[in-house]
């Protein structure tokens, strides 16, 4: 074995050092000089004398900071705090609300069955798909104006650009494809370059200056804007069709 | 001890602010004793400990069943040393003290005889440890400090650091040698 470096010097020191590294200071002169100088230098380093603090140290302490201190608010005990019948009550009332779903979704279904379902193909697109849409495109509608107008500098803004641009990626994935499979190539079109801004925006580490004026330019921010006004000024069943209707079926 | 802690807590966090002062009066000494090693002054170290009960009492939903609260409340406090000792004025001071001329740092060995002179001699030691003690990075410092004086173990102070445990080793080891090199003179070999 070599012989022993400072490190293993230091482990022995602390009492954590290897039974080779041990043994082999007892068999060698020149370590065991080197280790009682590495010793002698370590316990020189004696610590040094703290202050002492009476008993009354404590209460010093605390009242010091007890004026600093907001009381927590007393929490609801939880299922632990109610009692045993409370619990049965609102066990026999959940168990009443679900029979009664099931009974009512069963007769529902029934019904349901035995009517040809006229309404649905007299409005191809239901009234609350398009509401639901509308409301996403709004909501694209103020990222992207927020992001041509986005100031690196403001930090607390761009986050909340990320953070909006997370949230609208996912149901704008979920658009795209039903708009995809329902036969709207520009509604699909338009989302899906929407979602490659949004992907951008989301997943961008900083979101520095350099960084938003690349997402304007290369991804054409204002262009998609333009697409987004369109689609939002698109009335169902405006251009005759269903698929020209601004509803996707989700 | 520690179930008493947790009872304790239980109460600050139902509402009883007045049980945390049980808390504070069991740990404050022990809270002060680690931030005057660390920070090295009187001052500083009522300041972290002020700071370490307060942080404690914002997190104090986050402690864990499984240690107790002195040992919680010991790692913040270390954590409260580190943030003030790795402020920039510090560490400004401390490279300040690196310019200074080396030569005017060596003192003089002190002998065993117990004189006015020793004593004297013993006082510039203590002084140079001190200086070098100083002259170590927050995080070298406070490693050696809580291995060397408080005698935690390396997964201690790697848990305590927020580092891996050999990182913790290495910061040991660093601190080792630069007060070695820095204390050579005082022993008269290396």
């Amino acid at each position: 074995m070599n012989h022993l470096s400072e490190e293993e010097q230091l482990d022995i020191y602390y009492e954590e050092g290897s039974e080779a590294a041990k043994a082999h200071l007892k068999g060698c002169r020149e370590c065991s000089g080197e280790y009682a100088k590495f010793k002698r230098s370590l316990d020189a380093i004696k610590p040094e004398h703290v202050p002492q603090r009476g008993p009354e140290y404590g209460d010093c302490v605390w009242q010091a900071l007890r004026p600093q201190l907001i009381p927590y608010e007393k929490k609801a005990a939880g299922w632990r705090g109610w009692s045993w019948w409370k619990i049965a009550t609102a066990t026999a009332a959940c168990m009443a609300l679900l029979t009664a779903a099931f009974i009512g979704g069963r007769y529902w279904e029934n019904s349901k069955r035995s009517q040809p379902d006229l309404a649905a193909n007299a409005q191809p697109q239901p009234r609350v798909v398009v509401v639901v849409l509308t409301d996403h495109l709004d909501r694209t509608e103020r990222l992207l104006v927020q992001l041509n107008h986005a100031d690196a500098g403001d930090k607390a803004e761009n986050a909340q650009l990320q953070s909006e641009a997370r949230e609208l990626l996912a149901s704008n994935r979920l658009y795209r494809v039903s708009a995809s499979n329902e036969g709207d190539p520009a509604l699909a079109g338009a989302l899906d370059r929407l979602e490659r801004v949004l992907v951008e925006v989301a997943n961008d580490p900083h979101l520095s200056a350099a960084d938003l004026d690349r997402v304007r330019k290369d991804m054409n921010t204002n262009g998609i804007l333009f697409e987004v006004r369109v689609l939002l000024a698109r009335k169902p069943n405006q251009e005759g069709g269903p698929t020209s209707a601004k509803g996707v079926t989700i | 001890m520690q179930g008493n802690d947790h009872s304790i807590v239980r109460a600050v966090l139902a509402g009883d602010k007045d049980a945390y002062g049980t808390l504070v009066r069991a740990n404050s000494a022990a809270v002060f004793r680690v931030a005057f090693r660390i920070a090295g002054n009187e001052a500083d170290a009522e300041e972290i400990v002020q700071e370490t009960f307060l942080r404690a009492y914002q997190r104090l939903e986050k402690f864990e069943q499984r240690s107790t609260f002195g040992t919680w409340v010991y790692r913040i406090a270390v954590n409260c040393a580190l943030n003030r000792m790795g402020r920039p004025e510090i560490e400004a001071e401390y490279r300040h003290g690196e310019e200074s001329d080396p030569e005017a740092r060596t003192v003089q060995v002190a002998t065993q005889d117990a004189d006015p002179e020793r004593v004297l001699l013993g006082r510039e030691v203590s002084a140079a440890q001190e200086m070098a003690m100083q002259r170590l990075t927050a995080t070298e410092k406070c490693a050696f400090v809580l291995r060397h004086l408080e005698e935690r173990s390396m997964s201690e102070i790697a848990e305590v650091l927020g580092v891996a445990p050999n990182a913790a080793k290495q910061a040991v080891f660093r601190a080792v040698q630069k007060l070695r090199r820095e204390l050579a003179p005082l022993r008269g070999n290396a």
